[in-house]
């Protein structure tokens, strides 16, 4: 402070303190971008190699600075002060949907300042979708959720057939505490079923009293989402709240981490009060045991290497400006640990700085390529740990990193969590 | 440009580098219209082309087209906290490094790393400190270019034991502006031993280098061999807790830092002259408290809340941070220890409070071995600016930093509060010293403006005068050209070599001398 003088103080309040509890204003996230190019690697802190020092996986592959959180933000700062319009450059196109909203950047760039890149991205895709229409490669899952309440054009009474003969309670006709969403992957999914099965299984035999939402359970609205359809999104999240607080439970869990960063956080921008809790899975699992309830019995000699999926991990919690970028990182982690036999091996980069699987933001549907180049990246990594097997707790993850698989040569198993555990009673 | 002659080049790029490595569309130009620097922000130019090329080979095609078509261009390193590379000629081309990002060897025994420009600091740090070895962490942030690191300050956290960047350059491959290669240092004349840095012939490093580097005004380095130097530190960097509330410990038995406060700057230096006589430490700095803040805060409602406290203020003005390091033993340590304490009561230092030390060490400190994380300069106003930059001597330092601190008064506002931007670095075991003024500004396009044209008034005010014992304020790029009798007309001679090197100036015009085409 100059002698004699009073403290000079930025006049932009903003600057004091984020403005969290204000509508989120693009412009100045966009204008506060320095170019330190931090959304585009790891914390160096964390960087261990020169191989594993990147945390952006469209900025890895299309190379040029458009295809980042910086580029992002200056190209939001040209399209708002009327310098471009959506619709002046195709590529604008690419820029925008070819990467897997995996928020990366956004975590990286929140150690150096306060922001939230991600949703500015998120604002893109919405306003680019207004002005120019859904992206024709996304069309058919649009529809899909409009006509059928699911993503994979599955008619709805086949919503429940992964339960058929489980005895499952029905919450639309009885009550419990605990809702289990399944979300339209595990439960329509033939490859993947097997992981719903088993948590279901899983949990009846901890007894817990837990049911589902039968043929009545609807998308969470997760895709569309995060491909710019707001209005689809506020449809599915209206109506699976009110779904939800009407059917009384306590507590929504899933073993699906798209659904569960979508209905315990993205569901925050809808309205209506959420008058119960959200779990993933893991969290209720590591509750069990925690409780002695759960406990394995069977050994699963297995070298095990964890992929955190980002809707699990960075995507799943409100931001609070210098607060840790809190996700479900340790439940998995301990869930394994406790598997007799199961040797867990970290990857370089996890937790709130991973590598997407490249199954997200619509770009496991739209750009297959991207998605499947993401992943291989994502498998070297498992591979370079030694570990025999890589494990997961989102269909989407497990799906892509699944195909991705089946094109390589030197091959790693691939486990959802819950079969692991299945394994292991 | 007209559309005719960007189709000609686009083509000739084309065919130089290959069609998916070359972009022209306006979506992505934008992404490359700014630095961090204000000329950037206030008036943007779009580049023309961005090209990607993947080598020596294809840098120099790049340039030779550039230079047939008279077409401006920039390089680029990892553009984190890149300054001066924002376009500011129209038809500019940038040249994006991204494809050159190898660490194309690590020489264990001959303690020496090959890189290319894509490679960042904290890649080569990971990479060496698995070996054993280690080099300086720059001041703007280890996700900065290594090899920019090198050509431009330098001005390493560590630069106390490993003396400033450039001195750890060995050799290099470079596309000069005309488009001829050079070899510099022992690669003029065998290509496998990047060892004598000065070369057989003159060293011609200092084409590139001087008080702030060529700024992209020399045309492109693709290639450097650079020293790493022995590290006492385990493996892997250690690191505990989720982003952004990171902490680090080395081990003590290897590392120790300690803070220590001096009543006055002149106190603050002469301790510096002190511990760098006895040749103790690897960090020597004094810091500004506004640093303390920086780099310590996790939001701007910490920094500003913590500021309005005055706990940095209070406590760590004037102090002076050391870190000591057993590059050879615990047992060197120890004795360090013991020769740091002696000064500290010889000097009449103070550490500072426990409780302070315990809030900022663990959090922060190690920032100056890993990563300065300097972006966070940028987290409580926008963006921030430097004054004045010399290179002497502590005692030049003294004086360097009182003046900035009245430049910073009499600009106060729209300088934000910084209680006295005066940062002293010790380089070289304290052969020489550096000055720097920094200090938080509000990104706001009306008070950036108008403090640059204000700053450039302080900037030929200096200019006028010799500043004593030092060379003077931030000489780079444009600046050269300001540089009058008083500082000896050693701008003639970057003019000349600019002339010959860029005849046809296109490397970053206006840097390293502002000379245009037409002359």
């Amino acid at each position: 402070m100059v002698k004699g003088k009073k403290m000079v103080l930025p006049k932009d309040p903003r600057y004091l303190k984020y403005p969290i509890d204000q509508p989120f204003d693009p412009r100045w996230t966009a204008w506060n971008c320095s170019r330190c190019s931090c959304c585009k690697f790891i914390d160096s802190w964390r960087v261990k190699s020169w191989k594993y020092a990147r945390i952006c996986p469209q900025h890895t592959r299309y190379r040029f600075d458009a295809f980042s959180a910086q580029g992002k933000c200056d190209l939001a700062l040209a399209v708002i002060d009327g310098k471009m319009k959506w619709g002046d450059d195709p590529t604008i196109k690419d820029i925008l949907f070819r990467c897997t909203m995996c928020g990366g950047c956004d975590a990286m760039d929140k150690k150096i300042r306060d922001g939230e890149v991600l949703k500015l991205q998120k604002w893109m895709r919405a306003e680019y979708v207004k002005a120019m229409g859904v992206l024709p490669e996304h069309r058919p899952l649009v529809d899909s959720v409009k006509n059928y309440d699911n993503v994979w054009l599955q008619p709805r009474a086949r919503r429940n057939s992964w339960a058929k003969g489980m005895e499952i309670k029905d919450l639309t006709k009885e009550k419990a505490e605990v809702l289990l969403f399944a979300g339209c992957t595990y439960g329509l999914s033939e490859e993947l079923k097997e992981t719903i099965t088993n948590v279901a299984t899983i949990l009846k035999n901890c007894k817990v009293n837990f049911g589902i939402l039968g043929t009545k359970e609807v998308c969470c609205g997760s895709p569309v989402e995060k491909i710019g359809v707001e209005s689809e999104f506020e449809r599915v999240a209206k109506n699976n709240i009110e779904t939800f607080n009407k059917i009384g439970v306590k507590t929504v869990v899933t073993p699906c981490a798209g659904c569960f960063g979508t209905i315990g956080l993205e569901y925050d921008k809808v309205t209506i009060q959420k008058k119960f809790e959200v779990l993933h899975i893991t969290e209720l699992f590591e509750r069990l045991m925690s409780g002695g309830k759960l406990k394995f019995k069977k050994e699963v000699p297995l070298k095990v290497t964890w992929h955190d999926p980002c809707h699990q991990g960075r995507l799943s919690r409100p931001y609070l400006p210098g607060k840790d970028i809190e996700g479900v990182y340790e439940p998995p982690r301990n869930i394994l640990k406790a598997i007799p036999g199961i040797e867990l091996y970290e990857m370089e980069r996890i937790k709130e700085y991973a590598w997407c699987c490249g199954g997200g933001g619509g770009v496991f549907t739209a750009f297959k390529d991207f998605a499947q180049w993401t992943a291989l990246e994502r498998l070297e990594e498992a591979k370079d740990t030694g570990a025999q097997a890589i494990a997961t707790s989102c269909p989407w993850c497990e799906s892509n990193l699944g195909n991705a698989i089946k094109g390589m040569e030197e091959k790693i198993a691939l486990y959802s969590l819950t079969d692991l555990m299945a394994k292991a009673l | 440009m007209d559309k005719d002659r960007h189709t000609i080049i686009l083509k000739a790029l084309q065919s130089a580098v290959g069609e998916e490595n070359i972009e022209d569309s306006p979506a992505v130009m934008m992404a490359y219209h700014r630095d961090w620097l204000p000329p950037g922000i206030l008036n943007p130019i779009l580049p023309e082309f961005v090209v990607l090329p993947n080598g020596t080979e294809q840098t120099q095609k790049v340039i030779r087209i550039c230079n047939r078509y008279k077409v401006p261009f920039i390089p680029l390193g990892s553009s984190q906290w890149s300054i001066t590379t924002a376009p500011n000629r129209p038809g500019t081309l940038m040249i994006d490094s991204k494809r050159m990002n190898r660490i194309l060897d690590i020489d264990e025994k001959n303690m020496y790393a090959v890189i290319e420009p894509y490679v960042t600091m904290a890649q080569i740090h990971a990479e060496a400190n698995k070996r054993g070895l280690y080099l300086g962490s720059p001041e703007a942030s280890s996700q900065a270019s290594a090899m920019a690191g090198h050509v431009f300050q330098g001005m390493w956290g560590v630069g106390h034991r490993l003396g400033v960047g450039h001195r750890n350059i060995l050799a290099m491959e470079w596309v000069l502006p005309h488009g001829e290669v050079l070899r510099t240092g022992s690669w003029a004349a065998n290509y496998k031993t990047p060892f004598f840095g000065e070369g057989p012939g003159i060293d011609l490093r200092g084409m590139l280098r001087g008080l702030a580097g060529a700024l992209g005004g020399m045309g492109m380095v693709t290639k450097m061999a650079i020293k790493l130097h022995p590290y006492p530190g385990p493996k892997e960097f250690p690191c505990e807790g989720i982003v952004p509330n990171h902490t680090s410990t080395l081990p003590p038995d290897r590392f120790q830092w300690y803070i220590i406060k001096y009543p006055t700057l002149e106190k603050a230096a002469h301790a510096m002259y002190e511990i760098s006589r006895a040749e103790i430490g690897g960090v020597l700095q004094k810091w500004p408290t506004v640093y303390y803040n920086w780099w310590w805060a996790n939001s701007n409602q910490e920094y500003w809340e913590t500021w309005k406290e005055g706990i940095w203020q209070k406590h760590c003005k004037h102090a002076v941070a050391v870190c000591l390091w057993g590059f050879t033993s615990a047992t060197q340590l120890a004795y360090e220890k013991r020769v740091l304490e002696d000064i500290i009561e010889e000097t009449g230092g103070k550490p500072i409070p426990q409780e302070v030390f315990d809030k900022w060490v663990p959090r922060t400190a190690n920032n100056w071995i890993r990563d300065t994380n300097g972006s966070r300069m940028m987290r409580p106003s926008g963006t921030f600016l430097a004054l004045r930059l010399p290179f002497d001597t502590f005692n030049s330092s003294i004086w360097e930093c009182k003046e900035g601190g009245r430049w910073v008064d009499k600009f106060t506002p729209p300088i934000l509060d910084c209680d006295g931007p005066d940062w002293i670095a010790s380089f070289d075991m304290g052969h020489f010293g550096s000055a720097e003024t920094d200090f938080p500004v509000e990104k706001d396009p009306a008070d950036l403006g108008d403090l640059m044209q204000r700053l450039m008034g302080m900037m030929k005010e200096d200019l006028s005068h010799q500043i004593e014992g030092g060379v003077g304020p931030f000489l780079g790029g444009v600046y050269h050209s300001m540089a009058g009798k008083v500082f000896y007309n050693y701008g003639e001679l970057l003019k000349g070599i600019k002339k010959a090197m860029d005849p046809n100036i296109v490397s970053n015009p206006p840097q390293n001398y502002p000379i245009e085409q037409e002359e």
